[in-house]
């Protein structure tokens, strides 16, 4: 049996009487890409920052295999293993694509450390074979600023890819992207199965067939459904819930 | 090494060699107030770290340019020799004297309340210590704070006015020990070994341009290493950096604090060339005045920012000397910088950045020019 990677257990968080999140638990193998569904406010996003710190939750806890991650600073969870995209993407905007690259490779966090000039050969060979795996070669010498939308979500891609980190949350990567890009985001990600566990939020259902294994679908704050794609598309609740009665698409 | 981090060396040594012939055509006037503008420069500097690498836009740069500044004045102030002629055989501040209750003793530990403090700066290199450790010091403390708290942007601006402004009120109001309103003056000379440096000679501009050239070289290098990098990084998105894993804080603080001690530094080499220092240091104007320089200049280069200081200032003595625009000159230095905001958001120094990947690019200009498009000419196209 595979090793669990990321347990989530009665996670919870209370905004002043408002439960965005409540008595979520789930686990997630080593390698495994999980797929979180849901309407609007159903919780998604709250989870991925209770995961990653951003916000503190209120009970429950996160392991990241056995150690205890609930409510660290970011940048500790990050140390410690989880790499996260946002939603709006976020790139360093006034360096060029590689400098990001770059950034993202370094694994000394220390302000002394870092003053020395140069990356190592390795750092160097990673950030290529990234700036490959994203398609972003030709640019790498532009500013990140001048990327186009998709591109730019593909650079945050690479940059926690380079950061390789053993567990990423990525939310809704595939956001204001057309067909064409979409089906490159989804290469990308399974290109990364297996090599990193994974934590998908995403409401496109195509994209969501071409990359799931198994999906939770989380409701106002609560898990509902856990399943395969079919399971899930055939669940009543979940049909009921979120997927309306014609079912998806 | 690419041609343009060639051509970057070329024009930093380019300026050096030109702050280092001054003295050559100069009077001891005029190279005086040079060496006032490359303390200026120095602040300039000091601003471009901050502002432009860091993100962090300090309304209130002149605190540390001041407690440098006093730092120093308050050891060569010891140093001078009406200090020696107050009736006792140690030194003693004038103004102590005029203010001292009667009956009190003519002695630095005790002639009023607070007057032990300056006992330690009878030493110029305790003075000298302590011009750098305590910006260095403050801006830790104040780094710590507010950026542990996540306060950015204007936010850490208004923070920073407000304090500079306290501070300058504590000093006015601590007249005692620090002469007020007045400010420090009829300072002694800063001495090295057996060498003396009087502000009116080749030496001691020759001791402010080697050591603008020192800070100048150490800023560069500082933001070329892999910490400048990282911290570029999280002025572009401080969310991203740390969800890669860097305390955000320590770098801003980290940097915020270099930055204070160039002021301070700055603050010091003031002290020397001009033999004064004063609550004006920490007037609102002159913090601000430092940003408009390096706006100006190009705050996020640091040659730039430098260069702008030294320019504007000389620029502003120039015309404000000359009959007719002797009101007008700040109407001018204003429009200058209405005009660069508006036209050049990068200053100067992104102009001179265009036209050297200008150059480069046509160089090679024969070649294919797809990839390795440098960033600038981006901007420019």
């Amino acid at each position: 049996m595979a090793q669990v990677a990321l347990t989530i257990d009665g996670l919870g968080v209370d905004f002043g009487g408002f439960k965005a999140v409540n008595n979520v638990s789930l686990t997630v193998e080593d390698g495994e890409l999980r797929v979180l569904l849901g309407a609007n406010g159903a919780g998604k996003t709250t989870l991925m920052d209770l995961v990653s710190g951003k916000t503190k939750s209120t009970e429950g806890r996160v392991f990241l295999h056995d150690t205890d991650i609930t409510n660290w600073e970011e940048h500790k969870i990050a140390r410690a293993g989880v790499g996260r995209k946002f939603q709006i993407p976020s790139v360093f905007k006034d360096l060029t694509v590689r400098r990001n690259l770059e950034v993202a490779s370094c694994r000394n966090p220390k302000v002394l450390g870092n003053l020395r000039f140069g990356f190592s050969k390795e750092s160097e060979r990673d950030v290529d074979r990234v700036l490959d795996l994203i398609g972003l070669t030709e640019e790498s010498n532009r500013l990140a600023a001048y990327l186009s939308h998709g591109q730019t979500q593909w650079l945050e891609l690479g940059l926690l890819i380079t950061q390789n980190p053993k567990v990423i949350l990525l939310d809704e990567p595939t956001a204001g992207m057309t067909q064409a890009e979409t089906q490159k985001t989804s290469q990308i990600v399974n290109s990364l199965k297996g090599k990193h566990t994974l934590v998908v939020v995403e409401h496109d259902m195509a994209f969501v067939r071409e990359i799931a294994e198994r999906i939770t679908v989380l409701h106002l704050g609560q898990v509902l459904a856990e399943g395969n794609v079919e399971q899930i598309e055939t669940d009543p609740k979940v049909r009921a819930a979120y997927l309306g009665s014609r079912g998806i698409l | 090494m690419s041609a343009k981090s060639r051509s970057v060396i070329v024009i930093y040594l380019a300026f050096f060699a030109l702050i280092m012939c001054a003295p050559l055509i100069l009077d001891p006037f005029w190279l005086n107030r040079i060496a006032k503008y490359l303390v200026f420069g120095m602040l300039g500097v000091a601003v471009a770290l901050s502002w432009g690498y860091a993100g962090i836009l300090n309304l209130g740069q002149g605190l540390f340019f001041g407690a440098g500044a006093y730092m120093l004045a308050m050891s060569l102030k010891l140093a001078s020799t009406t200090s020696l002629q107050q009736g006792s055989d140690k030194p003693v501040p004038d103004f102590m004297l005029w203010n001292a209750e009667p009956g009190a003793p003519t002695e630095l530990c005790c002639i009023n309340k607070a007057s032990f403090l300056w006992l330690p700066f009878q030493y110029q290199w305790f003075g000298v210590a302590m011009g750098l450790l305590v910006p260095v010091v403050i801006a830790t403390i104040i780094g710590a704070i507010v950026f542990r708290k996540r306060i950015s942007g204007v936010f850490v601006s208004i923070i920073t006015l407000a304090l500079v402004l306290l501070v300058r009120l504590i000093v006015i109001d601590a007249q005692p020990v620090t002469n007020g309103f007045n400010g420090l003056t009829d300072l002694g000379w800063f001495k090295v070994g057996g060498l003396e440096f009087d502000p009116y000679i080749v030496p001691t501009y020759y001791f402010v341009a080697v050591a603008l050239c020192l800070v100048l070289t150490a800023a560069r290098l500082l933001v070329e290493t892999r910490a400048g990098l990282i911290l570029q990084a999280i002025r572009d998105d401080q969310n991203r950096a740390r969800y890669l894993g860097f305390d955000v804080t320590v770098y801003q603080t980290f940097f915020f604090a270099v930055s204070a001690g160039v002021a301070g530094l700055a603050g010091m080499f003031y002290v020397v060339v001009s033999e004064f220092a004063s609550p004006t240091f920490m007037d609102l104007t002159f913090s601000i005045t430092m940003v408009v320089w390096a706006a100006v200049g190009g705050r996020s280069s640091i040659l730039g920012a430098c260069i702008g200081a030294i320019v504007i200032n000389m620029i502003s003595a120039t015309v404000s000397e000359t009959q007719g625009f002797a009101e007008a000159w700040k109407v001018i230095i204003g429009l200058i910088f209405v005009l660069v905001v508006l036209y050049l958001p990068r200053g100067f120094a992104g102009l001179a950045h265009d036209f050297v990947d200008r150059l480069l690019t046509g160089h090679k200009a024969g070649s294919r020019r797809t990839a390795g498009v440098s960033d600038a000419s981006q901007l420019a196209e």
